[in-house]
């Protein structure tokens, strides 16, 4: 069963489709059977950045029914042992896949025959993100040190988190929640999950026990992204910190990686950062914080809610 | 029953064991401070306005207390009282294991820069391009450079751990002849480069450095 990787976070721009095709390189240049998944139809790119400019086929073929199993999407790309399933030619946003296709296709997912997939989630916090992005306990989130993108990223974990209590329940005992949430904490309160896992610890406690047990599991990782010279390098620390304290989620820092300009100059001639400028600042935080995601530790456990 | 903000001990607030001394306390004052002034990024968009002001003065507040020798015994005994403190542990005042009253599930993982030393040393036995490099009879910064990347440190890990100024690092990798330091200090930097990639034997490689370096033409 393939180590499933997904890649989200706040803002477009972020450089997830970025990370996701350096990381996938990485993998795949250690011999990993490596696959990426470009989930963010509708600004689909992973492909121009693994080097597939016109790929001939991808995941709209799946959705669409023309092509039936999943693993028939895949193409090659000019990198040994890296593969594609491409998001172009989707015109459509991943929040409007139907529940059926989703869980058809998070079935599949979970049933690729690879070393390593990655999915590049795209932007945004629409129910299908969450559940993409919960497919695996490893997802990563990446932010730039600018506030907008830590508001977005932040807003992301909570729905996240949200979204995981939401599987334990049904609508109506949600919805009892919910008000309840806001009877002993407020009007704000509403959005805060971890003002709603208290109320779940005091009524239902054995759900509490439950999903302790699953937040305990997750290995989340954050990623900082974009970080200049002048940027405080503890960012990250601090936000992973904040994560802990004030969600009880544990999310580890996986590392800051540095802003480049030439990685606007690969991009626009098409080439291989990682190859490219193999010297960069860059270059060697992208190992760095690739290390962490080629040999993850401890066992890839899938999540069942399926 | 996880615990809200407000009803964390000021140990738990600051982060600290309850043993910590004044150093400690002050810096961790100060690091919650970058963490929670307003124009912290790390906790951006976190809060609402009044629930940070709440946090800050609550920070304020552990700080003033656990600084004041007076005012932090008056606590400790209030929360020995709260059965938050081991009294038994504290009574032994020079207890050299801190008594651990948090509530954290799950401890962050530090994150060390530099990859230890048993990593370095199974990377360089089962690294091809190190093996070819040191069989040689030459030595330079290039191939050191070489050596250094294939391990994935960075020169900035090498001059934090050295202590060696960067500008020097990068001239011995570039074989800067004319930037290099004199010969005496060139050896004591190519020995602490060596051993901080867990290159051995230093002696003879440093030597070997130190020739190659002596026949290079000036730039
Ligand atoms: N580390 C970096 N240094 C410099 N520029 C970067 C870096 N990461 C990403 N970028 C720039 O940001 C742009 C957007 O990245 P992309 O990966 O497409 O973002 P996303 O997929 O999150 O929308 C890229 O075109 C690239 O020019
Ligand atoms: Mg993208």
């Amino acid at each position: 069963m393939a180590y499933i990787w997904p890649i989200g976070g706040g803002k477009g721009g972020s450089g997830k489709s970025f990370l996701t095709s350096s990381l996938g390189r990485l993998s795949a240049g250690l011999g990993k059977r490596t696959l990426v998944i470009d989930l963010d139809l509708g600004a689909a790119n992973l492909h121009t950045l693994v080097g597939v400019p016109y790929p001939k086929k991808g995941f709209s073929d799946f959705i669409r029914k023309k092509i039936l199993r999943l693993e028939d999407t895949v193409v090659e790309t000019p990198f040994e042992n890296l593969f594609l399933i491409s998001g172009a030619h989707d015109n459509f946003d991943i929040a409007n896949l139907p529940y059926e296709q989703k869980i058809k296709t998070l079935r599949a997912i979970m049933k690729l025959d690879y070393d390593s997939v990655l999915l590049d989630l795209g932007a945004g916090t629409s129910f299908n993100t969450l559940d993409f992005f919960l497919i695996s306990q490893h997802g990563i989130f990446i932010t730039t040190p600018e506030p907008t993108s830590i508001e977005n990223v932040y807003r992301l974990i909570r729905s996240i988190y949200f979204r995981r209590i939401r599987y334990c329940f049904n609508v109506t005992d949600f919805k009892a929640l919910e008000d309840e949430v806001v009877i002993q904490f407020g009007d704000g309160s509403f959005n805060k999950p971890e003002c709603m896992i208290k109320v779940i610890a005091d009524v239902y406690p054995e759900k509490y026990e439950q999903l302790q047990d699953v937040f305990s599991a997750f290995r989340f990782k954050l990623i900082i992204n974009q970080v200049r010279k002048h940027d405080n390098a503890a960012l990250g620390m601090q936000m992973s910190r904040m994560i802990e304290k004030h969600l009880g989620l544990h999310i580890e820092f996986a590392g800051n990686v540095a802003y480049d300009d030439h990685v606007h100059d690969a991009i626009c001639q098409r080439v291989s950062f990682l190859d490219r400028y193999p010297c960069t600042r860059t270059a060697c935080d992208l190992h760095e914080v690739g290390k962490q995601i080629v040999q993850p530790g401890g066992q890839q456990l899938m999540f069942r809610y399926l | 029953m996880p615990k809200g903000f407000t009803q964390l001990n000021y140990y738990e607030v600051l982060d600290i064991k309850p043993d910590a001394m004044a150093f400690e306390i002050r810096h961790a004052y100060n690091a919650a401070l970058q963490v929670y002034q307003p124009g912290s990024l790390a906790s951006y968009s976190f809060f609402p306005e009044d629930e940070r002001q709440e946090i800050l003065s609550l920070v304020e507040t552990a700080y003033r207390t656990l600084i004041s020798d007076q005012a932090r015994k008056d606590y400790n005994e209030e929360l020995i009282r709260r059965g938050e403190l081991d009294v038994r542990k504290e009574a032994a005042s020079a207890a050299k294991k801190p008594v651990s009253i948090f509530n954290i599930r799950r401890n962050p993982v530090a994150k060390v820069a530099l990859t230890n030393n048993v990593t370095l040393k199974n990377k360089i036995n089962q690294s091809q391009l190190i093996g070819d490099i040191l069989a040689q009879n030459e030595l330079c910064g290039a191939d050191l450079k070489k050596i250094r990347m294939e391990l994935g440190v960075l020169t900035e890990q090498i001059a934090q751990e050295t202590k060696i100024r960067h500008d020097h690092l990068c001239s011995m990798e570039e074989d800067h002849v004319a930037r290099l330091p004199a010969a005496v200090f060139l050896k004591g930097f190519v020995k602490s480069y060596l051993k901080c990639l867990s290159l051995e034997p230093v002696e003879e490689l440093s030597a070997r450095y130190m020739d190659t370096v002596a026949r290079l033409p000036q730039k």
